[in-house]
Order: structure tokens, then C-alpha cells, then sequence
């Protein structure tokens, strides 16, 4: 039941990451892909937060799958690795807590009573704090593999071999 | 008399060479700004522009910003060289511009490019057609859906989600098309989407409206400008990241605002 859940809410990742990809006008070609790697994003995710990592770390891990296999994808789809890491990391930004810490901070101007302000409080300051890190997190881990395999897969590609450089 | 032809020859060739650096120079600094403004990181920029000044036979400097490009071009010997500024207008994200230059980077290096062909396809792939809007319309609302499933809303709030979410795409692209301010796009956008699934919460649609209203806003959020400005910082080039982190915040509070202003007028 709880594994229908998560393949669910992957599928409905997938889906997210197709409405912005479209907004984002990429190639026709790489859609599909685009969906199968918000889909393999929000799996990893959903199955950590399951294994109650927290959603930070979870988000962190999805990220950075979705950043290895846009790499993988770039060189045999030939587009480059931000066309599908974007559209399909950004399913995973944590709307809900930014939208909670906004509620809070316009709650947190109108309270007088302590006790109410304390605990509105720490409530924005949870929420606001999990949205901080989950989205620094999703870049991080979008960027990272990037920075990893950049030196490396420039230096395989085949122009690099035969080309004379001129300057 | 043959000195004096050996100086006609070597000033024709000085020409020549002149006039090539100058193309060569506009011609990189056009794909500089279109890579800028459909939303590639500053590395990105840089190593593609690198790459076909390679290709032709150039070596070039640099200084990216958000809002403008500056380049030097500099012939092999050192002696002709061009400068330009030139000022980068936002359109909105387009990747099928990244890829294609991308792709054409890659020609010049293999095939040998020249600038006519080069411009020829720069001006094809800006001409690319962009999806048809209703499809546009039609996924991203699922999107917003399919959001508002994965915060746990049920099928009655995916539903205003996805109407929402319509209604406020259209808005903003309907207030883009008559040149409002972009941050004033995004808070028509955000207005319109939260009033809609705040209605809805309103007259009691739905088990848990929130999940609705926090989710139809989500199609708005400043992804291409926050990511890159991590790519970029990480990259070192800090100025860029920090320009674009700030137009995100901006972005962010734009929506924040949308939202806020429903909330006071529905009072929740």
C-alpha cells in the first residue's frame, strides 16, 4: 500500500515536471525523459522520507540522482544537462512549508498574547527553515554532479582529439 | 611603385581581417545574449562562446552580467582586435535556444562553420515555434495537480489546483503580452490563482482547501533563477549568483504578496 503511495506520488512527480518543462519550451524530443527523471526524483525521494531521513536529506538525494542520470541523458539525448535537470528538480521545491512561513509571518504581525506569538513562532520558524534547506539542497544536488563530471567529460569527448586548436 | 603595391596588398588584408573580427565579434556576442536571457548558467555561457570562437579561429574575454555582455575578440597575432557591449533584453526562459546552440557549438568545432551559417541557424532557432498555448495551459495546470496530489490533496482539491493554476498561467501570460512589469505579472498571476482555490476554500469545497491554495501557486516559483544562482556562485562567478538569487527573492515576494492580498480580502 505504502509502495502504491510512493509510485503514485512519483508518477504525479513526473507529471509536474512535464507542465514545466513545457513551460520551458525544451525540445520536443526530450520530454519523455524529462518525465522519467521527475518520475526516478520523486521515487528516491518519497522512499527516503519513508525510511524517515528527513525531507531535506531526501530532497537532497532526489537531487542528485536527477543531476547524474541529466548528465547520462545530455550525452546520449545530445541536449545539455540543465534542459532536463531543471524541469524535473522542480517538483520537488517546498511550496507548502514557504507558503506555511508566509502565513506565519503575516500571523506573527497581528498577535499581542506571548504565549500565541512563542508558538506561531517556532512554528514559521520550522517551516521557513525546512523550505530554506530543502531548496538549497535541491541546487546543491543539481549542481554537484555537474561540477563533478564537467572536467571529465570534456576531456572524453571525441572533438578533443582531432580538432587543431588555433589559438 | 612595387613597395606601394605590397602596402595596397597588406592594407586590403588588414581590412579584411578587420571586418572578419567584427562579424565574428557580433555574431558571439548575439548567441552570448540569447544563451543569457533563455536562462543558461554564466559557465555555460562562456564555455559555449569559448568553443566557437575556438572553432573559428578567435580568442576572445569575457565579462557576463545578467543584463548586459561585453566582449573582446582578438585575432591570433594579436594585432586586430573588436570590442562590443551589448545589452540583453529578458524574454523568458527558452531552452530549445540553449540546446540548439549548444548543438551549433559543436558544428563549428566538427564541421567548420562559417558566419553565415552560424547566423542562419542562430536565426532559425530563434524563430522555433513555441508550444501551442493551450498545451501549455493544459500541462502546467496538471502540473498544479499533480503538486497538490503530492502535498496529499485529494481529487477535489487537484481539481482547483488545476483550475487555478490555469486561470493564473493565463493572467500572467496576458499581462507579459501587454508589458507589465515582471514582478507585477507574477502578483496578477499569484492573485489569481490563490483568489480562485481561496473561493474555493471559501464556500467549502474540498476537505482540506489550503493544500489547494498553497499548491496553485506553485507554478510560479523562481526554480531557473535560484538553481542557477547556485550553479553560478559555485562556479565562482559570485556577482551573477548573487543578481540572480535577488531576482528570485523578488520573484518570491511578488508571489508572496498575491497571496497575502487574497488573504485579506478573504479573510482566512
Amino acid at each position: 500500500m505504502i509502495l502504491l503511495e510512493i509510485l503514485m506520488k512519483s508518477f504525479w512527480s513526473g507529471v509536474a515536471a512535464i507542465g514545466f518543462a513545457v513551460l520551458f519550451n525544451v525540445p520536443r524530443r526530450v520530454i519523455f525523459s524529462i518525465w522519467a527523471l521527475g518520475a526516478l526524483g520523486g521515487l528516491i525521494k518519497f522512499s527516503a522520507m519513508q525510511c524517515e531521513s528527513g525531507i531535506v536529506f531526501a530532497s537532497f538525494l532526489g537531487a542528485t540522482a536527477i543531476g547524474f542520470a541529466s548528465i547520462q541523458m545530455a550525452h546520449t539525448k545530445n541536449s545539455p544537462p540543465l534542459v532536463f535537470s531543471i524541469p524535473s528538480v522542480i517538483p520537488m521545491v517546498p511550496g507548502f512549508f514557504a507558503y506555511k512561513m508566509m502565513l506565519g509571518l503575516i500571523a506573527l504581525t497581528g498577535i499581542e498574547n506571548t504565549d500565541a506569538y512563542m508558538k506561531t513562532l517556532m512554528e514559521t520558524v520550522n517551516n521557513g527553515s525546512k523550505a530554506m534547506f530543502v531548496l538549497i539542497s535541491l541546487s546543491t544536488g543539481v549542481a554537484i554532479p555537474m561540477l563533478l563530471t564537467r572536467k571529465e567529460s570534456i576531456k572524453k569527448s571525441k572533438f578533443n582529439k582531432n580538432k587543431k586548436v588555433v589559438v | 611603385m612595387r613597395l606601394q603595391k605590397k602596402n595596397t596588398a597588406e592594407t586590403l588584408k588588414m581590412k579584411r581581417l578587420k571586418e572578419d573580427a567584427q562579424s565574428v565579434g557580433n555574431i558571439l556576442i548575439e548567441i552570448g545574449a540569447a544563451l543569457m536571457s533563455s536562462g543558461a548558467s554564466t559557465h555555460r555561457i562562456r564555455i559555449t562562446m569559448e568553443r566557437i570562437a575556438k572553432g573559428l579561429g578567435y580568442g576572445i574575454e569575457l565579462l557576463i552580467t545578467q543584463r548586459a555582455l561585453m566582449l573582446t575578440i582578438i585575432e591570433k597575432d594579436q594585432q586586430h582586435f573588436f570590442s562590443r557591449l551589448k545589452r540583453i533584453s529578458p524574454h523568458g526562459v527558452n531552452f530549445r535556444v540553449v540546446s540548439g546552440i549548444s548543438h551549433l557549438s559543436w558544428k563549428v568545432m566538427e564541421e567548420n562553420w562559417t558566419v553565415a551559417q552560424i547566423s542562419d541557424e542562430l536565426n532559425r532557432l530563434k524563430s522555433l515555434p513555441h508550444y501551442p498555448r493551450l498545451v501549455i495551459l493544459g500541462l502546467v495546470g496538471l502540473a498544479g495537480a499533480a503538486f497538490c496530489h503530492n502535498f496529499g490533496g485529494g481529487y477535489i482539491e487537484m481539481t482547483v489546483a488545476f483550475i487555478a493554476t490555469v486561470v493564473g498561467l493565463f493572467v500572467r501570460q496576458e499581462a507579459t503580452r501587454v508589458k507589465f512589469n515582471p514582478y507585477l505579472c507574477v502578483f496578477f498571476a499569484a492573485f489569481a490563482a490563490s483568489l480562485i482555490a481561496g473561493l474555493a476554500g471559501h464556500f467549502k469545497i474540498g476537505a482540506e482547501p489550503d493544500k489547494a491554495l498553497a499548491t496553485s501557486v506553485l507554478f510560479l516559483v523562481p526554480g531557473i533563477p535560484l538553481i542557477n544562482s547556485v550553479t553560478d556562485l559555485m562556479d565562482g562567478n559570485i556577482q551573477n549568483g548573487m543578481v540572480r538569487a535577488m531576482n528570485g527573492l523578488m520573484i518570491a515576494f511578488s508571489i508572496a504578496m498575491g497571496l497575502f492580498s487574497v488573504k485579506m480580502i478573504l479573510n482566512f
